[in-house]
């Protein structure tokens, strides 16, 4: 990837669904090292914000570019790898051990087996690795989301409330998360509420409020 | 192509490893349909010799009503959020079409084998040409696990899902109810049922097409 | 963005089909009693141009589906539905006629001739379709989904219409009266027929155009909705009032 291209290009863009307009005219432009923050009230359109960046959610408007890439193509598959995603609510399944849970996505994403227990030990959960997800708490599934994300190497990372539920030490954990893809040439998005802590990590902050970015 | 395989086996290894946890299908699905073998005679007389006309029909017919219910365990069965982190792992559509599929279909065979014994047990049912009904068992295992796998998809987002799936499975399930029927009944007169197994062969391929080319546009989320 | 909601009120189809009905009764009250039905065959005049109509609808709802797949106009999506629509009531009418005409001709209400059998089905996977179209609340995912669902059923229904047909061959009754209805030699009952399958026709045509600008206008309101009246999503989201008066408190 050539460093002039911007990690993600939205000008203009909205989505509406059904009789609901969530966003309206995004202009968001995020350089490769960069981290964005983005704030904003309960319901402004972070999240969906966030799924649009993710490809999970096509835009009905506008003009909107990740990696390269137009969102309104279909074939966004092959971008899907490169993007990863923290959501606030668990994804992963209960049923499932935490070594489960890493090792479908490491078979799915062809990254060695072995990168699973690596990761799960850089997160601290690895005498929790035989543990089903739904057993856990909250703050540890969520560690072990960020070691799905230290398992591979992505391009641009979108954290929902990132240090939600989490201690100390996994707030350390984020940081050197995204520091690492910052270095790697990739971007961040950090959606918070806590203004302070990802203002510190971020190189600019934007504000959302009621589906319009400011 | 070797991705997808990869990414197929993956999903199927998944769904089965969910399902084995959870135990939905071996103790309430079977349960359910075993039940319902046990219900017919209390309603229609113990007559042995009725019993034992009726028995393979009543068999198919509560492995077409209650094997769907072993299908819509697919489309219920994953959050929003276990969506979204799947789809960024780069999984192909057809990749998790035919994963489902397959998870589905392998726990039809076993839902098939097992309310099978309790049939056989209740309805004093010939085991006729063995062979022939373990293809006959496997045809309709992937016919209406695949049916089922691409119902649940089309109503994914919708509520009500549950309900649904049954609803547009059955009607369109009916050749492989007649095929498996009919091909029981050649079994046991001593006719040809090549015909009966080359329709399901048919409807098998037509399914997996239909699955194959609608999973792209299903899976998009809009 | 185009959200006329302008309503267009043709009237003429209602008046063509008034009058096709009209003249499409008189036939068939007219027409020769049958020699062995003697009046029940009178039933036929509107048994047989529903359940050709059942067959008509469903075919203009894949039409339907498919042409929204390929262009992903929603007026296609709407000729889909509201053929459906139609189709499910007809398909309905079809198969009560058949009872109601089966009951004193074969003595039951019910056999199992492929025909009736086949359409029994189909009303069960229009129903479904129907049922579809009601749980899935965003247009977009409505129409895609269900235009699946009515390629599905195309691809699948006549691989049912087999298997049922030669299920049938395999295991004709013995000594039942085969449902295929009196042969007709009176001149007059096959106009009486073709008048009725016309009229019936017409006001198939009249019902979906009908329905189908409905739903245009219902589509259309809901874009204006859209675009003008309706507040953003975050909006909905307001400051807390935590002013010490309680809500009781007058």
């Amino acid at each position: 990837m050539t460093p002039s291209v911007p990690i993600v290009e939205f000008r203009g863009v909205g989505l509406r669904v059904g009789t609901t307009t969530i966003l309206r005219s995004v202009d968001l432009v995020v350089d490769p090292g960069q981290a964005i923050g983005l704030f904003g009230a309960n319901g402004a359109g972070k999240t969906t914000l966030l799924r649009v960046l993710g490809t999970l959610s096509r835009p009905t408007e506008g003009l909107a570019r990740v990696l390269g890439v137009d969102l309104t193509t279909t074939d966004r598959y092959d971008l899907r790898p490169r993007i990863g995603l923290v959501g606030h609510t668990p994804a992963l399944y209960p049923e499932l051990t935490l070594r489960e849970n890493l090792a479908f996505a490491a078979e799915v994403m062809d990254v060695a087996r072995s990168r699973v227990d690596e990761a799960l030990a850089m997160v601290g959960l690895a005498g929790a690795a035989e543990r089903p997800a739904g057993a856990c708490s909250h703050g540890m599934q969520r560690r072990a989301e960020f070691a799905r994300e230290l398992m591979v190497e992505r391009d641009l990372l979108l954290l929902d409330e990132p240090h939600s539920a989490l201690d100390r030490d996994a707030v350390d954990l984020v940081e050197g998360l995204v520091a690492r893809t910052l270095d790697r040439g990739g971007a961040a998005v950090l959606v918070s509420h806590d203004r302070d802590r990802v203002a510190k990590m971020a190189d600019r902050c934007v504000e959302l409020e009621a589906g319009v970015l400011r | 192509m070797s991705g997808i395989r990869r990414q197929a086996l993956a999903v199927a290894r998944r769904d089965l490893a969910r399902e084995r946890r959870r135990g939905e299908v071996l103790w309430v699905t079977v349960p359910f349909g075993i039940i319902a073998l046990l219900l017919v005679p209390l309603a229609i007389g113990t007559d042995q010799a009725t019993l034992h006309r009726v028995g393979p029909g009543l068999y198919w017919v509560v492995v077409l009503l209650f094997g769907v219910l072993v299908g819509v365990r697919g489309a219920a069965d994953e959050t929003g959020p276990q969506r979204d982190a799947a789809a960024l792992l780069g999984l192909d559509p057809v990749a998790v079409f035919a994963g489902r599929a397959l998870a589905t279909s392998s726990l039809l065979v076993v839902f098939e084998l097992v309310v099978g014994v309790a049939a056989i047990a209740l309805y004093d049912i010939d085991l006729i040409g063995v062979g022939w009904l373990a293809l006959v068992v496997l045809l309709v295992a992937i016919g209406l696990g695949t049916l089922a796998t691409i119902a649940s998809s089309i109503v994914a987002s919708g509520a009500g899902t549950a309900a649904l799936v049954p609803l547009l499975v059955a009607p369109l399930a009916i050749p492989l109810l007649l095929g498996a029927t009919q091909s029981l009944d050649g079994l046991r007169q001593g006719t040809s049922i090549l015909s009966w197994i080359l329709l399901m062969i048919v409807v098998v391929l037509v399914l997996g097409i239909v699955g194959v080319v609608s999973s792209g546009p299903l899976q998009e989320s809009r | 963005m185009t959200a006329q909601a302008e309503i267009r009120d043709r009237r003429w189809p209602w008046y063509v089909a008034v009058v096709a009905v009209a003249v499409a009764l008189s036939l068939s009250m007219i027409s020769p009693p049958d020699a062995v039905q003697g009046d029940l065959i009178r039933i036929m005049y509107i048994h047989v141009p529903a359940a050709w109509l059942a067959y008509l609808a469903f075919t203009v709802t894949l039409v339907g589906s498919i042409g929204y797949l390929a262009t992903k106009r929603m007026v296609f999506d709407r000729l889909a539905a509201s053929s459906a629509e139609v189709g499910v009531y007809f398909t309905g009418l079809a198969i009560l006629l058949g009872m109601i005409w089966g009951k004193p001709t074969w003595g039951v209400w019910w056999t199992w001739d492929a025909r009736l059998t086949l359409t029994a089905i189909m009303l069960f996977v229009y129903l479904g379709y129907l049922a579809l179209r009601r749980a899935t609340p965003d247009p977009d995912a409505r129409a895609k989904r269900s235009a699946i669902l009515g390629v599905l059923a195309i691809v699948q229904i006549p691989i049912v219409h087999f298997s049922v047909v030669w299920w049938r061959t395999l295991h004709q009754p013995p000594s039942i009266i085969r449902p295929d209805g009196p042969a007709i030699q009176d001149p007059l009952m096959v106009i009486a027929l073709i008048a009725g399958v016309v009229a019936f026709t017409v006001v198939y045509v009249a019902l979906v155009a009908k329905r189908m600008e409905l739903a245009r206008i219902e589509d259309a309101i809901v874009a204006r909705e859209a675009t003008f009246e309706r507040p953003v999503a975050g909006e909905a989201v307001v400051a807390p009032d935590l002013s010490p008066e309680p809500g009781g408190a007058r």
